[in-house]
């Protein structure tokens, strides 16, 4: 990775003291939520380090023998922590959580809380442009085909829900009937079973029709002619499908 | 035999201090030159005049005074005539530590940049305004990067919430401390403000003595004096 974009404060900072000491034989831990950069920051300031996860103690107890500096991540995942020496040693490991704070506090001489996606809003815009120019490119779809400016962004797992849920949309808004059809089919297939199926599953159907529909044309008079159904049926419709 | 003290007084260890009546100062040793650096002579006077004894004569009184990284555990004040009064300061025996600390991970250190990233660190999370006066040309000395690390983080952690910080980092002329036999300059980080916390004291003091640091409490002042070892 070349560069390691943020207009975070925190994240500049937490770069900045990584450049300072990165000569120094001091141990630094970047503490924060799964799926927000901790390992690409740490990469991107170490390239050619050597990188262990602490889900393998034994690859850790190993790689700690062998080398002056190394990158542990998942710390939170190795159970020996508290046998771990670092003297002399440039150790740069990154955790979900700080788990035995105690244990934390007496190994590390730096301690970084790196913010999530939430607390760093110009970093998630470009993260989703990253990711849409990517699942566009993925997908072969040319950007003027597809409304961009109102992805629901997922947040709530970072980097991982915030691609899921780009890439859903675009799935999602690139379709034609024949793609719609077939996931309904592949849906219906796996799903359909009791004795009340037709009328469990029109709803499929019928939902986003009038949804769509009073979206598109307002009144529910005018839908029911648009749809060439009953005033009545259809209210009777809204009513049954929970419409606000 | 006619002696002549003076050259003994003024080589003296403990400080001492001959007044006038008014309270200036006419004649004071090598030892009280370093401690007017940190008490003024009003105040030395001022101690000199309250257990000055009753009649001509010299008294000596046990109380504890602290001044900066001095200690004193008693006085001797006293006086033959009504123009001049003495007062002579006597140091507390400094506790030799039994276990021998390994110096063996200490390794040249440029402290500017381990102060600059802890106080980056530090400003993370935390808004307080910190002024920093440092000696960029201090030269590289021997240190536990790590454990000193550690150390710096916890003392300013100490000072989260204070109004104002302000840092001094300096190598202190004439005053020494004594590492394993050899005298050893003294580069003096200190930080005041206005109010601190004072919870982690006892684990700063801990981790300072791991690097052979002595640590000076006050209100709102914390001072750690590192050995310069090179």
């Amino acid at each position: 990775m070349d560069v390691f974009f943020t207009n975070s404060k925190t994240v500049q900072h937490i770069i900045k003291n990584f450049n300072l000491t990165k000569t120094l034989f001091v141990s630094s831990i970047l503490i924060g939520d799964p799926n927000i950069g901790k390992k690409s920051l740490v990469r991107y300031i170490f390239p050619n380090t050597p990188i262990v996860s602490g889900c393998n103690q034994y690859e850790v107890t190993e790689a700690l023998n062998r080398y002056d500096e190394l990158i542990i991540t998942d710390f939170e995942k190795l159970t020996n922590q508290d046998n771990l020496d670092f003297n002399n040693k440039r150790i740069i490991a990154t955790a979900n959580y700080m788990g035995n704070s105690e244990i934390i506090d007496n190994l590390f001489g730096f301690i970084y809380q790196m913010p999530s996606l939430l607390e760093r809003p110009d970093d998630t815009r470009y993260i989703t442009d990253k990711f849409t120019e990517e699942a566009l490119d993925i997908l072969m779809i040319k950007k003027e085909d597809i409304e961009l400016q109102n992805i629901p962004l997922d947040l709530s797992k970072n980097s991982k829900s915030l691609k899921k849920s780009i890439y859903t949309y675009i799935v999602k808004y690139s379709m034609n009937s024949i793609d719609i059809e077939n996931i309904l089919y592949n849906y219906l297939l796996e799903n359909i079973d009791g004795n009340d199926a037709y009328r469990e599953y029109l709803g499929l159907y019928e939902k986003p029709l009038i949804k769509a529909g009073l979206k598109k044309f307002g009144s529910q008079l005018k839908l029911s002619q648009i749809l060439g159904i009953n005033r009545n049926t259809l209210r009777k419709k809204i009513h049954e499908h929970n419409i606000d | 035999m006619n002696i002549n003290f003076e050259s003994f007084v003024e080589w003296d260890n403990s400080p001492f201090i001959l007044f006038n009546n008014n309270g200036k100062i006419i004649y004071l040793n090598n030892a009280s030159e370093i401690l007017f650096g940190y008490v003024s002579k009003k105040e030395l006077y001022d101690i000199a005049i309250s257990y000055a004894p009753q009649n001509f004569g010299y008294k000596t009184t046990s109380l504890t005074l602290n001044y900066d990284s001095f200690t004193f555990h008693s006085i001797t004040v006293g006086y033959e005539n009504d123009e001049q009064i003495s007062i002579r300061l006597y140091h507390t025996p400094m506790i030799k530590t039994i276990k021998k600390i390994d110096t063996n991970n200490f390794v040249l250190t440029d402290i500017n940049i381990l102060l600059e990233a802890n106080i980056s660190l530090f400003q993370t999370k935390n808004q307080n305004p910190l002024k920093l006066l440092t000696d960029q040309d201090l030269p590289p000395f021997k240190l536990d990067q790590n454990n000193f690390s550690k150390l710096l983080r916890k003392v300013l952690d100490s000072f989260s919430l204070s109004e104002y910080i302000d840092i001094t980092l300096k190598l202190l002329i004439g005053e020494h401390i004594i590492i394993e036999d050899k005298r050893k300059p003294i580069v003096q980080l200190n930080i005041k403000s206005n109010k601190r916390c004072d919870n982690s004291d006892e684990e700063i003091a801990l981790l300072a003595s791991k690097n052979k640091i002595k640590t000076i409490f006050k209100d709102g002042y914390i001072a750690l004096d590192i050995p310069f070892i090179t």
